[in-house]
């Protein structure tokens, strides 16, 4: 690569004033901000009763990661030719991104507050966790979260992450026994990082 | 008696020439180079050290830019890069971005030095000539070949620049794919060239030839071959024993006295934990700015001193001026692995050699489209693909804008990753000088120490587009006689942040220029600057060379005061 490119979003805009990442990050902004004052429903695709049902409703469940983990199964499933995210150890590079105090504090709590919001919605469409649907009901749940920007953009973050756990060095903890790169063909390149010489050994 | 003979801020590509031709010739040299200093121990061909996070670059939300762009309504949007994610750092260590180039070396061509004479002006463009000839810059051009390292092979060429001999290093391995492009240029009728690069082909002193792992562009060398400023340079005049490199120092200011000329510089320890940000003073008898364009002109107009209320050395309003990016596009097309024979198909898979090819047969472009007369053109180059899976990987999820995961988003990868490979083509050609594209100081965000960050307007002169999308066409059909399939370009007014110079023009004319002949500030008289901003055009070629080569010969004019 000789030309460093702008960076890249679902798809090019026609306004210069709105392009991808300026909307995505606005999207980010709204979710947080409404996740803070407790107004999520001001940004999700619900009904005005369904609103205000979910406003009544308690926190959802304390520990986010059964839901992550249930999360990721379903966007990258395990199949019998091909790794998913169980093989991978998607939910344990996950568990390292949130811990690395280099990424922007803002896009580690979009993550787990994005967990909040998935569970009032599950509760709101099938009174009961994410983590207790069929498959069927799991995709409906992230279609429908899918169908709001700020959705979108956290489904958008996760896959970012599997993809990350796919096919970054096993040194990180995903691409468990470099089943991304074999799975994929894909050819790394060395010398490989060893584990005194990972990004964060470097920046330290 | 000063602290340094000369005092060298920033360590890349315009620092390292002038540290090691100074430190050689006896002076001592001191070298602030902002960044921590990386050793060759520590680059590993790791995609979120180089690609992914802000290891090599500061974090936005620390030191970041303000872009603006231009809106549809004619008006002027800006833009902070912590918020749009829009990375405009390019290698803030010791060596700089030169640590992290693919090393696509061209010489700039003789027609570059005098665009306005041989072109003419164009509306709406600040086209003037270079006050120094291609002859001028030849013999440091030859230089970079022997003590920086590039690997090439000289053959007689239409459009080839004058030079004398050959390369001293033999062309790197290259890809079978090559002599797939040779071919389908034969039949074109163009002409293909072998691209010099900056990495050696051979053994040079303690450096390793290259080792062909396939990861270059964007990642540290692991061997040493490529010739960053830090190994190639800047070793070389620390073991002299007279240059010091300091690193993890942020220059906040270059101070100045009534005359006008700098008395001292203030500094600071820029690691992350030093939250004290103490400032530390230290004074030259020469001070070279080579921070990278954008930051060169940031430092300047930040200097204020009480013969210059706008900033260092501009009075004449010219510092962050008609700043250049590289125009120019890209374009890519796929080999079905099921269209290929098997020995055809194992040529294409094999990793690790490079494509060193590109063309220049519209350097100058004589076509009817563009009027009687000739217009300036510019290059052609081809490349494998990047090597970032994750990078690749992650742009696959959106499916006509819409969010593909699931069984769908793996056969989806599956399919790019493994039933072919894209071979890519990019184009270069003159970014026009403008009104429109210039630095200035962001009034409201600064950085961690307190400074103004730099604000970036990043106009573009329509016309690039135009001769853009002219050598897209060739690009494109290169890769279409060649038999790829799916072949698509894109060309855009959107810069590479990391192809850029300009904002302090070397000129005659001390109202229309920041420094003279030999990249001295007019108005200041120990002041050099010998990064990429003395460029008053651009030319259609990657500039590390150019860089490298007016730092060797800026060295040799501070020998002579």
């Amino acid at each position: 690569m000789n030309r460093k490119p702008r960076p890249a979003g679902k798809s090019s805009c026609s306004s210069k004033l709105l392009s991808d990442w300026h909307r995505h990050l606005i999207t980010r902004r709204q979710f947080l901000l409404a996740a803070a004052g407790s107004s999520l429903a001001a940004l999700f695709p619900l009904s005005s009763d369904a609103a205000a049902e979910h406003r009544a409703k308690p926190a959802a469940t304390p520990d986010p990661w059964p839901v992550i983990d249930a999360v990721q199964q379903h966007l990258f499933p395990t199949e019998a030719e091909a790794p998913g995210a169980r093989e991978i150890n998607a939910l344990g590079y996950l568990q390292f991104v949130i811990t690395d105090n280099t990424l922007d504090t803002e896009d580690r709590e979009f993550i787990s507050k994005g967990v909040v919001w998935l569970e009032d919605m599950t509760f709101q469409m099938h009174k009961t966790s994410f983590i207790n649907l069929d498959e069927k009901d799991r995709e409906k749940v992230l279609r429908r979260i899918a169908s709001s920007e700020a959705g979108e953009n956290w489904i958008s973050t996760l896959l970012l992450y599997i993809v990350e756990a796919l096919l970054t060095d096993p040194v990180y903890g995903g691409n468990t026994k470099q089943l991304g790169w074999k799975w994929l063909q894909h050819v790394p390149g060395y010398p490989r990082p060893p584990r005194d010489k990972t990004f964060l050994r470097l920046l330290s | 008696m000063k602290d340094f003979d000369v005092c060298i801020i920033g360590s890349g590509a315009g620092g390292g020439p002038v540290a090691l031709t100074l430190a050689e010739a006896g002076y001592s040299v001191v070298v602030l180079e902002k960044g921590p200093w990386f050793t060759t121990q520590d680059f590993y061909k790791d995609e979120l050290a180089c690609c992914r996070r802000s290891v090599y670059t500061p974090k936005l939300h620390d030191e970041q830019h303000v872009i603006e762009e231009q809106d549809d309504n004619g008006g002027w949007q800006a833009t902070a890069t912590s918020e749009s994610g829009w990375d405009f750092w390019n290698g803030n260590c010791v060596g700089g971005s030169s640590n992290f180039m693919s090393g696509f070396f061209h010489r700039l061509k003789p027609v570059d030095f005098h665009q306005l004479s041989e072109f003419g002006s164009i509306d709406g463009a600040n086209r003037v000539d270079w006050p120094i000839s291609y002859e001028d810059l030849a013999p440091y051009y030859d230089k970079v070949e022997r003590v920086v390292g590039v690997s090439g092979q000289y053959k007689p060429h239409k459009n080839i620049e004058p030079r004398k001999g050959d390369f001293p290093y033999p062309p790197t391995a290259e890809h079978a794919i090559a002599s797939w492009i040779d071919t389908a240029c034969d039949e074109l009728g163009y002409h293909s060239l072998r691209v010099p690069r900056a990495i050696l082909s051979k053994p040079q002193g303690a450096r390793r030839s290259c080792e062909y792992s396939g990861y270059c562009g964007s990642y540290g060398c692991a061997s040493d071959a490529k010739g960053s400023s830090r190994v190639a340079l800047l070793d070389r005049a620390v073991a002299t024993g007279r240059c010091e490199i300091r690193p993890y120092s942020k220059v906040t200011r270059l101070i100045s006295d009534a005359k006008g000329k700098i008395s001292k510089l203030e500094y600071t320890n820029a690691k992350d934990d030093n939250k004290e940000h103490d400032k530390k003073y230290l004074d030259a008898r020469i001070y070279v700015v080579a921070c990278q364009a954008i930051e060169t002109s940031r430092l300047l107009l930040h200097s204020t001193g009480p013969a210059f209320p706008d900033g260092l050395a501009n009075n004449s309003g010219q510092v962050g001026k008609n700043l250049l990016f590289s125009a120019g596009g890209s374009g890519s097309g796929d080999f079905d692995f099921s269209d290929l024979t098997e020995d055809k198909l194992n040529q294409l898979k094999q990793m690790g050699p490079f494509v060193n090819r590109a063309l220049d047969d519209w350097y100058t472009i004589n076509d009817a489209k563009f009027g009687k007369q000739p217009v300036k053109g510019g290059i052609v180059e081809f490349l494998l693909a990047h090597p970032n899976p994750t990078g690749k990987a992650n742009g696959l999820k959106w499916d006509d804008g819409q969010l593909l995961w699931g069984k769908p988003y793996k056969r989806k990868l599956e399919n790019w990753f493994r039933t072919d490979r894209s071979l890519k083509f990019e184009v270069f050609n003159d970014w026009l000088p403008t009104d429109d594209c210039f630095v200035s100081l962001d009034s409201s965000i600064k950085d961690r120490w307190a400074t103004p960050v730099a604000k970036v307007r990043i106009g573009y002169h329509e016309h690039d587009l135009k001769i853009g999308s002219y050598l897209t066409d060739k690009g494109e059909q290169v890769l279409k006689q060649m038999g790829a399939v799916r072949i698509n370009s894109s060309v855009s007014g959107s810069p590479p942040a990391n192809l850029v110079a300009g904002g302090c023009r070397f000129g005659n004319n001390v109202k229309t220029s920041v420094l003279d002949a030999d990249c001295r500030a007019h108005e200041v008289e120990n002041l050099f600057v010998t990064d990429g901003s003395f460029m008053p055009t651009g030319g259609s070629v990657p500039y590390t060379w150019t860089i490298y080569a007016n730092a060797f010969r800026v060295a040799e004019k501070i020998k002579t005061l």
